[in-house]
């Protein structure tokens, strides 16, 4: 791309001038726009393949002056990339979904006829609420679904993903045509105070959405009064909740609201440097926000004197190293410094003393992505969405076993069952949803009786569990609460830093006895051990890490502790997940002799030849369900605790 | 890794003990991995005594102390994955390139590689790509809804010969 | 401390007045209030990583109320804390428990433990063979930082992190910047740390086998110091120094100093001719 003279801006004329430009590329009055979806989910289901598609089609059709051809981020529904979002000029928006390469031409005939690809629309958008801005994209197409009437979209509240899946990521002035950057000039340029700017974010009760949920008014205000002519600001993208995702689109989809958000809270709190912590392994993230960044110095929006005022700020990019523990404040600032991840005593808290030992203000990047909107509408506003003392909108990943998976954005307050069963539309192969999983390794299971539970900080906590970043993996009957709360556990155990005794020494003991009790070797009083340990890490553990490693044991023990009990007295495991606990047998009236079996068995443990019924060895068998894949019959079952008559040796198949 | 090299890293950092992660991801990033040779010059450099920057480079999981192979496989063992059967596809990967062993280093990151050096397998704890579950990272490059059935086809892409 | 401000606290129920800003784990060993911890040193800054320290907070300190490692209490107006209570009790017995699997052949961590009622553990113990620190290390992390951020030369350090993590020097490799002052022994509250001083050597048994030459006297012969310790101690000393004491041991020096203050009394610097 060849570097354009970029002017700084300073007025608000000049910021609708960029604006205008960005209009042209977003709602071209007289070419067809395509946008392919291209964050990471998009990416990995093919996304590549459709734009290259689309860029040979349009190249020897020769319709380059027809069609501008581009990229976009994550309307949220992941499970069916790739996303195409197709507008013709006066016609709404069109999402296909799950596009395959041969249909691009398929799509762009119907386009260039003012119509649809029935077969692959998903849905369309004929007025879109940026919040920051509005959009009208023309009316018809009847036969196609409203975006939000889609059972998917019907719950959902786009604030944070405002602009995901319809901008362009990679464009600044696609995000200033939206309403984007224009919160700086009503806190530079409109006579607020750092502290009147302060006064707004805390009205509006936005909470720390890393988790914690600590208001983020208060915390900006405590890093505001102390005296240092040097403060920072952080952004904490070191999402490291496995399952959780919500970050890594904010930051592909739209990197510069989270850009715009940290100038509005440097101003207010007084810092002249911000740094955001990223993990290592969001390569794509990293890249958006660089050259993000990039764009907002050429117009002025970072550096020196931004808008002409005397305000000075500038953001750098640091990248994690594979530490989970990273994400906790005073380990993130200890990475920062160069050193291990290894948490700090507090007090002194960050605000008082932290990167370098100045004052430090650390928030989580949706919380970041949440000041523009707010200060652009306001509190009052904000206070509409969401419940009582938990304003706002959260947005989560819903993974695991359900039928729709993908990030949901929907008020605080929302229920459990709303998000799993009306947006997520229930288990998969008609399987009974057993719990949800919530908060990630520091979070707990919540069991199906309590689907009807509100999601948010406060009543999340009142059934023992934490919101946490939004993760929410969703188990089924085919699931083990058991070994969910090993695989957390064991997580935790690789992540603790090493510091102090309780999570180093302690989680690992507790992994232990769990993964005695999964294998069949658990004693008596192995459950109250757990219960007493768990108390112990939780209440002496140096940081947050420790301090809620032990939920997904202490959670699964207050809902499922039949289990426990099943898998130490019985020696059984329901879900017929641990291996040890698990045997598998061939259904010898199923069983065709078709040899499947027996050759994808890692230890030779089933013997038979063609056209006999084969037998697995118990003896041999280590239960690792490569047969119970590959079988084409359903010949072989799983069972825990009962065993079925099989032949000794194989016989020959019997015709029917 | 010759030291004019080193010295062109570490001019895109003000403040080199600040910045430890970075430049040592900088180094990895055209070395691969750290070597033993290498640290103590980096150490010097950056004005870090030899053990510290040992424990930091031994801290991070993301920091290979061995060589490593031509294509870098991550088995994703996060959540959904996990309950996707991602162990299974981890024990087949390593079935079907021959590795076996312990495969724990100095900063306790599983990763074995193959003794023809094409590819190293690897744990990582997620990509992030979750409704695709379970997911293999190759050189960066996503695979979701891995199967072990899947798995030969893939690894054909990047040279391997089928099992030994 | 600039000011010396006094504020009145309370610990277990019995009111004190304190210079405000003290620690209340260092101020409870000065009055005698047992409070168990092995992390801690008056020279370094809180760490936090035995957590034997936990103490109740009742209120005040700008903590919340509950379980807080002592050592990073501050005093301030108005703090209530309790030091002995059922959960304290019971906190210590699993940390206890967890300290004896960790440290299996400590008779220090066996003796503490015993004092406060735990004999036995029902975890497993940690035992690595050929452990540079006897299976006796408690990763109270003193050694480290003494050695980092006091004497400055960073001989040793973590490695990796978590349940396995070890201290030792890099690669575990002999290292060439031990200047043997042996501060890393001192402080190590379990005596886990060895050194050896065999004929000119000090052996850093511990760490790597860490060798530094030793200084010895030129009267008696004897190796008296390591020599990169003394190397550095003399250049922090006063240049006007008589050179002769430089290269005597202890002994030998106190035994000059003594016949040279004879000698001035007496007028008889004869004396002071010593082979």
């Amino acid at each position: 791309m060849v570097g354009k003279e970029k002017n700084k801006i300073i007025s608000h004329k000049q910021l609708q001038d960029v604006a205008g430009k960005g209009l042209l590329s977003l709602q071209p009055p007289e070419k067809i726009r395509i946008a392919v979806g291209y964050a990471t989910c998009g990416i990995a289901a093919g996304a590549d393949a459709v734009y290259q598609a689309f860029e040979d089609f349009i190249r020897k059709e020769q319709l380059t002056d027809e069609i501008i051809l581009t990229k976009t981020g994550c309307f949220g529904f992941c499970k069916q990339e790739p996303f195409v979002n197709v507008v013709y000029p006066g016609k709404p928006l069109v999402i296909y979904y799950n596009v395959a390469p041969e249909e691009v031409k398929k799509i762009i005939e119907a386009t260039f006829q003012k119509d649809v690809f029935l077969e692959k629309a998903l849905c369309k958008i004929e007025h879109w609420n940026h919040h920051t801005a509005e959009l009208d994209y023309g009316k018809g197409f009847e036969q196609v679904p409203i975006w939000n009437e889609l059972p998917y979209y019907s719950h959902q509240q786009k604030v944070v993903m405002r602009n995901a899946g319809i901008t362009n990521p990679n464009s600044i002035e696609e995000y200033i045509a939206v309403g984007g950057y224009k919160s700086l000039f009503k806190v530079l340029k409109n006579n607020l105070s750092p502290d009147d700017v302060i006064d707004i974010i805390t009205d509006s009760g936005l909470r720390g959405r890393g988790g914690a949920g600590f208001p983020t008014g208060i915390k900006w205000r405590n890093t505001r009064k102390e005296n240092s002519e040097t403060k920072y600001i952080i952004c904490n993208a070191d999402e490291g909740d496995p399952g959780a995702y919500m970050n890594r689109n904010e930051m592909e989809s739209d990197p510069h609201m989270i850009i715009e958000g940290m100038i509005v809270g440097a101003y207010a709190v007084g810092a002249s440097s911000g740094y955001i912590y990223i993990r290592a392994e969001y390569p794509l993230a990293i890249n958006r926000l660089q050259r993000a960044i990039e764009q907002a110095r050429e117009y002025g929006l970072l550096g020196n004197n931004i808008l002409g005022t005397d305000f000075s700020f500038d953001i750098k990019i640091t990248c994690g190293a594979g530490a989970f523990v990273c994400g906790e404040e005073t380990a993130l600032i200890a990475s920062l410094e160069g050193e291990a991840g290894r948490p700090r005593v507090r007090p002194p808290y960050p605000s008082v003393s932290g990167l370098w030992q100045n004052p430090t203000n650390i928030n989580n990047v949706e919380t970041w992505c949440n000041v523009p909107v707010i200060i652009e509408k306001g509190a009052e506003w904000f206070k509409t969405l969401g419940s009582q003392n938990n304003a706002g909108t959260k947005v989560f990943s819903l993974v695991g076993n359900v039928n729709k998976v993908g990030l949901v954005e929907v008020e605080l307050g929302t229920h459990i069952e709303t998000i799993v069963c009306e947006i997520g539309a229930c288990g998969i192969d008609d399987n009974k949803i057993k719990a949800v999983q919530t908060g990630g390794p520091s979070g707990g299971c919540i069991p199906a009786h309590l689907f009807d539970t509100p999601v948010d900080y406060d009543n999340m906590k009142k059934v023992g569990s934490i919101m946490g970043s939004g993760g929410i993996v969703v188990l089924d009957e085919t699931s083990c609460m058991v070994d969910t709360a090993k695989y957390f556990l064991n997580f935790s155990v690789d992540e603790s830093c090493g510091k102090c005794v309780p999570c180093r020494e302690g989680l690992k003991h507790m992994h232990e006895i769990l993964d005695r009790i999964t294998k069949g070797k658990g004693k008596s009083e192995d459950i109250d051990l757990l219960k007493v340990m768990s108390d112990t890490i939780k209440k002496t553990s140096l940081c947050g890490l420790g301090q809620t490693a032990p939920n997904p044991v202490i959670t699964t023990l207050q809902y499922f502790e039949n289990e426990y009990i099943q898998h130490i007295e019985e020696k059984v495991c329901e879900a017929k997940v641990c291996r040890e606990l698990t045997s598998f047998y061939i259904v010898a009236d199923k069983c065709t002799g078709c040899t499947l079996c027996a050759k994808h068995c890692p230890v030779d443990a089933i013997s038979g030849q063609a056209k006999y019924i084969h037998v697995i060895d118990q003896e041999t068998c280590i239960s690792c369900s490569s047969c119970f894949n590959v079988c084409p019959f359903d010949a072989i079952v799983k069972l825990s605790g009962e065993s079925i008559d099989t032949p000794e040796n194989p016989i020959p198949v019997v015709k029917k | 890794m010759k030291v004019e090299e080193i010295d062109e890293i570490l001019k895109k950092y003000s403040e080199p003990t600040g910045q430890t992660l970075s430049i040592l991801e900088d180094i990895q990033a055209r070395e691969g991995y750290l070597s033993k040779e290498l640290m103590p010059v980096v150490a010097k450099k950056i004005g870090l005594p030899l053990a510290k920057l040992y424990s930091v480079a031994t801290f991070y999981s993301f920091f290979n102390l061995q060589p490593v192979g031509t294509h870098i496989i991550s088995v994703c063992m996060g959540t959904a994955c996990h309950v996707k059967g991602a162990t299974q596809i981890f024990e087949a990967l390593l079935d079907l390139l021959n590795l076996e062993g312990e495969g724990m280093t100095e900063n306790r990151k599983f990763i074995l590689t193959t003794e023809d050096k094409c590819c190293t397998v690897t744990q990582a704890r997620c990509f992030g790509a979750c409704s695709m579950a379970p997911v293999i990272n190759i050189n960066e490059k996503v695979y979701g809804y891995v199967t072990v059935q899947k798995l030969p086809k893939i690894l054909k892409e990047y040279g391997w010969k089928g099992k030994k | 401390m600039i000011m010396n401000k006094k504020v009145e606290i309370k610990i277990d129920d019995t009111a004190y007045l304190v210079n405000e800003g003290e620690n209340i784990l260092s101020f409870c060993k000065t009055v005698g209030i047992d409070i168990p911890a092995l992390c801690y040193n008056e020279a370094l800054k809180p760490y936090g990583a035995c957590r034997l320290c936990v103490v109740e907070v009742k209120k005040g300190g700008n903590v919340r109320p509950g379980i807080t490692a002592s050592c990073t209490l501050k005093a301030s107006e108005g703090l209530e804390i309790i030091t002995q209570t059922e959960e304290i009790h019971q906190h210590r017995k699993i940390l206890f428990q967890l300290y004896l699997a960790q440290a299996p052949d400590s008779q220090v961590i066996h003796k503490l433990a015993e004092k406060y009622g735990v004999n036995e553990t029902p975890f497993p113990p940690k035992r690595k063979e050929n452990d540079n620190l006897g299976n006796e290390c408690v990763l109270c992390g003193q050694c480290v930082r003494v050695c980092n951020e006091i004497i400055e030369k960073g001989v040793i350090h973590y490695i990796g992190r978590g349940y396995y993590v070890s201290i030792n020097t890099a690669y575990n490799m002999p290292s060439d910047i031990c200047m043997g002052c042996k501060a890393c022994a001192e402080v190590c509250p379990t005596g886990a740390i060895q050194f050896e001083d065999i004929g000119d050597t000090r052996h850093g048994h511990s760490w790597s086998e860490t060798k530094i030459p030793l200084k010895q006297c030129s009267i008696c012969g004897a190796y008296y110091a390591p020599q990169p310790f003394d190397e550095k101690i003399l250049g922090k000393m006063n240049p006007e120094i008589e050179k002769k004491l430089t290269e005597m041991c202890p002994v030998c020096r106190r035994k000059y100093m003594s016949k040279k203050q004879t000698a001035i009394k007496e007028n008889r610097f004869s004396i002071l001719n010593l082979k």
